[in-house]
């Protein structure tokens, strides 16, 4: 399907073309007022964003929320999205990355079944992820790594073998690239 | 009772004598400070009811005789009102509801205002802080209610906040695209004192996004205007924009500059004299076929102040598939959101309007325009060979009477359905905000609170309500509010037992099964009486015009119930999701 194609099916609020979601990150400066998180969860949900993932902390300045979100969505999709988060009174930016040109990292913390036998191959592996060991228990070993997402889940495929407990992440934090 | 009623009724007089509204600071409850603050706004009337946790509110109010407070019977009407005020002087209209079951009735209406962009501000009774999230007596978490529905809204936690949160609320709701805003306050907030100091309370406000208002790039301007030189059967599109930022003026400016002929959404209807030589029509659903047509062949669509709803565009792939869209909005979002526009103009109409009438040349559209009258003329004479004689009234002998009997002096205020469309389409509006109606979320029962709202906005109009027998029974408790009010609106109902729009849909899409849309009334020339107003009844055709200027010279509110045909249907008609060149028309 050609951009002008994708463009004319998904403007408004038809469906997407089936191939065409991209990812999106959004990195949003939000006043850290009463409801104003709910405000952009609920533009997210009312305009119909798929979110992967939701990131909410403090940012450089004081009283002010960073709220770092994940969607999949075609173009003119993200852009219109944009515009209505822009809109919500507590939103005081919106800068809208196509995946992979922000600066992105997650971090993971990873339980894995292991046994005295293979705690060592088991850290041994995470080493080539970058990943340290934080927590040791006779039959788990708690992993942290941290990456860019597919670096995540190349971690996480190699330690599916040994069987993972609990697996919790943090969800993508963006930040521009300088020039 | 009556001992303490007097009581009552003395502290209150002597209250109101010890209150005015000054500028020295000092020390006030919530309740006190909200009152202040909408007096500082300007706020001449407000629409509400009473209920537990407004209660302090409601015992304030009565210190501030500059603020007339109506009382509704039910809490929907105060927003229809507060909205209807809203759209008849540009001003922000208020509505006041308790906590609960108050607030969840006000939804409705603040979801009209928003859908239609109208400036409100809802104030809410919210439980006291420590019951708040313990499921208290008539809690409710409004703000998560009514989050997608309003522009912006509020729960004022510190009493130090309050005032400032009322002005900012009023800014945002009049700001921009104007919206609802709602601001709910917890009864001990209410009661909470502080020390209130007037001269302090506008907060300064880092100016939302929202507030701003965007100036038309000159570049776009000029590029709008080679497109318009270029083009060579162009159309201009005019939305409720127009009416917003007052620019009747502006747009029949360029019209008749670029002799470009208008076309109105339901929302902009009377932003256009339908009288002048450039005027179209309505497109979409039930516009003519002709506009259709139009916009089916041309080459350029100068839209402002509107946002391509599906009811405008049919189905979106084939709206305008010749045409390039310069697109005015004072909203972003709304840029390229339905149509991708060629040169997209993010400002205010008024603005954008003005400066396209310096830019372009005048032109000369007169073979283009002969064509569309040509079409007009053979639609005409489509429908004059299938009127038949009837007996009954019909819904253009109600509204040219309306118009004639009135001078087209007269303020429409319609409600959901067939009528609605039948009034847009055949209404001969000539003042500029003269059409007034639920849009965007079609709501029944809107009419006769917004009417209200109208009539106290517009003490001089003459205020006509042109409603169904459905929709007048959604709301028609507020004739007992509008008898107190001693407010003069004159009622049309068209009457046909049918929920009309739906029975037609059925009609033609669900092969006749009227399931559910036969639907009985009172007698309204008694149900009248009983609210001690005045009520007609019109079975005869001949009978409309005499009704009419009865209705006219009879003093108060008067009711004409109008027996209009029961299967009447509203033509032509584009059937949902089809292009708008495609229409339903009257079987010859």
């Amino acid at each position: 399907m050609t951009e002008q194609a994708i463009a004319s099916a998904r403007a408004g609020q038809a469906d997407a073309p089936q191939g065409c979601a991209r990812l999106y990150t959004l990195v949003l400066l939000v006043a850290d007022r009463q409801g104003a998180i709910d405000r952009v969860v609920n533009v997210l949900r009312r305009r119909r964003a798929n979110m992967r993932t939701l990131v909410v902390s403090p940012s450089e300045e004081a009283g002010m929320a960073r709220v770092t979100v994940v969607v999949d969505d075609a173009e003119v999709g993200a852009e219109h999205l944009c515009e209505q988060l822009r809109k919500i009174v507590d939103v005081r930016q919106v800068l809208c990355f196509p995946a992979g040109q922000a600066i992105e990292r997650e971090l993971a913390l990873v339980k894995v079944n292991c046994t005295a036998a293979n705690r060592s191959e088991i850290i041994e592996l995470g080493q080539h992820f970058g990943a340290q060991a934080i927590d040791l228990a006779p039959e788990t070993l708690t992993l942290q790594v941290t990456g860019k997402g597919e670096q995540v889940e190349r971690l996480l495929e190699r330690l599916q073998p040994y069987g993972i407990r609990e697996l919790a992440r943090s969800g993508c934090l963006a930040i521009a690239r300088d020039e | 009772m009556t001992t303490t009623a007097t009581v009552t009724q003395e502290s209150g007089d002597a209250r109101r004598a010890s209150m005015s509204v000054t500028d020295e600071a000092r020390e006030l409850a919530g309740s006190h400070i909200l009152c202040e603050a909408l007096v500082r706004e300007g706020v001449e009337l407000l629409y509400g009811y009473p209920g537990g946790a407004i209660m302090p509110f409601y015992d304030a109010l009565p210190a501030y005789p500059q603020l007339h407070h109506v009382l509704v019977r039910h809490e929907q009407a105060a927003a229809h009102a507060a909205d209807g005020y809203a759209r008849a002087t540009g001003k922000v209209g208020v509505c006041v509801a308790t906590s609960g079951p108050g607030a969840t009735n006000l939804v409705t209406g603040l979801a009209t205002a928003y859908m239609d962009s109208t400036p409100v501000v809802a104030i809410t009774g919210q439980v006291g802080r420590p019951f708040i999230g313990r499921d208290a007596f008539q809690e409710t978490d409004v703000l998560g209610l009514t989050l997608p529905i309003t522009k912006h809204n509020f729960l004022v936690k510190r009493v130090e906040e309050l005032a400032d949160v009322v002005h900012e609320a009023f800014q945002l709701a009049r700001s921009g695209r104007p919206g609802p805003v709602l601001i709910d306050v917890p009864k001990d907030v209410q009661f909470a004192k502080t020390l209130y100091r007037p001269a302090a309370s506008v907060r300064s406000i880092e100016l939302y996004r929202a507030m701003r208002v965007p100036q038309p790039e000159p570049e776009a301007i000029q590029q709008a205007a080679r497109l318009i030189a270029q083009a060579r059967r162009p159309v201009i599109m005019s939305g409720h924009g127009v009416i917003l930022s007052n620019a009747y003026a502006e747009l029949r400016a360029l019209a008749e500059k670029t002799n470009i002929p208008v076309i109105t959404t339901l929302l902009g209807l009377s932003a256009f004299p339908v009288d002048h030589p450039l005027f179209l029509g309505m497109p979409g659903m039930h516009g003519p076929a002709f506009v259709n047509r139009a916009i089916g062949v041309t080459d350029l669509i100068i839209g402002v102040g509107l946002r391509f709803d599906d009811r405008v565009t049919g189905k979106v792939s084939e709206f305008a598939p010749k045409a390039q869209i310069i697109h005015i909005d004072i909203d972003p979002s709304e840029l390229n959101k339905v149509k991708p526009a060629a040169v997209p103009i993010l400002a205010d109409a008024k603005t954008a309007l003005a400066a396209l009438v310096e830019a372009v040349e005048p032109g000369d559209h007169h073979e283009w325009l002969r064509e569309l009258r040509q079409w007009e003329a053979e639609e005409q004479e489509r429908s004059r060979r299938l009127r038949r004689p009837v007996p009954y009234p019909t819904p253009t002998d109600i509204l040219d009477a309306i118009y004639e009997v009135t001078d087209g002096e007269a303020t429409v205020v319609s409600d959901v359905g067939q009528h609605q469309m039948w009034t847009a389409r055949f209404y001969k509006w000539t003042h500029p905000n003269s059409h007034i109606t639920s849009g965007g979320l079609g709501t029944m029962g809107f009419a006769l609170p917004a009417a209200m709202g109208v009539k106290m906005g517009r003490p001089e109009a003459t205020v006509w309500v042109v409603a169904g027998d459905g929709g007048i029974q959604m709301n028609i408790q507020e004739l007992a509010t509008i008898r107190d009010e001693g407010v003069e609106i004159k009622v049309a109902i068209m009457n046909n037992g049918y929920l009309g729009m739906v029975r037609q849909w059925q009609e033609f899409f669900h092969q006749r099964n009227y399931s559910e849309t036969p639907i009985s009334s009172p007698d309204y020339v008694k149900l009248a009486e009983a609210y001690g107003l005045t009520g007609m009844r019109v079975e005869r055709r001949e009978d409309v015009r005499d009704a009419v200027r009865k209705a006219m010279q009879t003093p108060g509110t008067v009711i004409i119930d109008f027996a209009i045909e029961a299967e009447a249907n509203v033509y032509p008609m584009v059937p949902p999701g089809a292009a708008i060149t495609d229409m339903i028309i009257e079987h010859e």
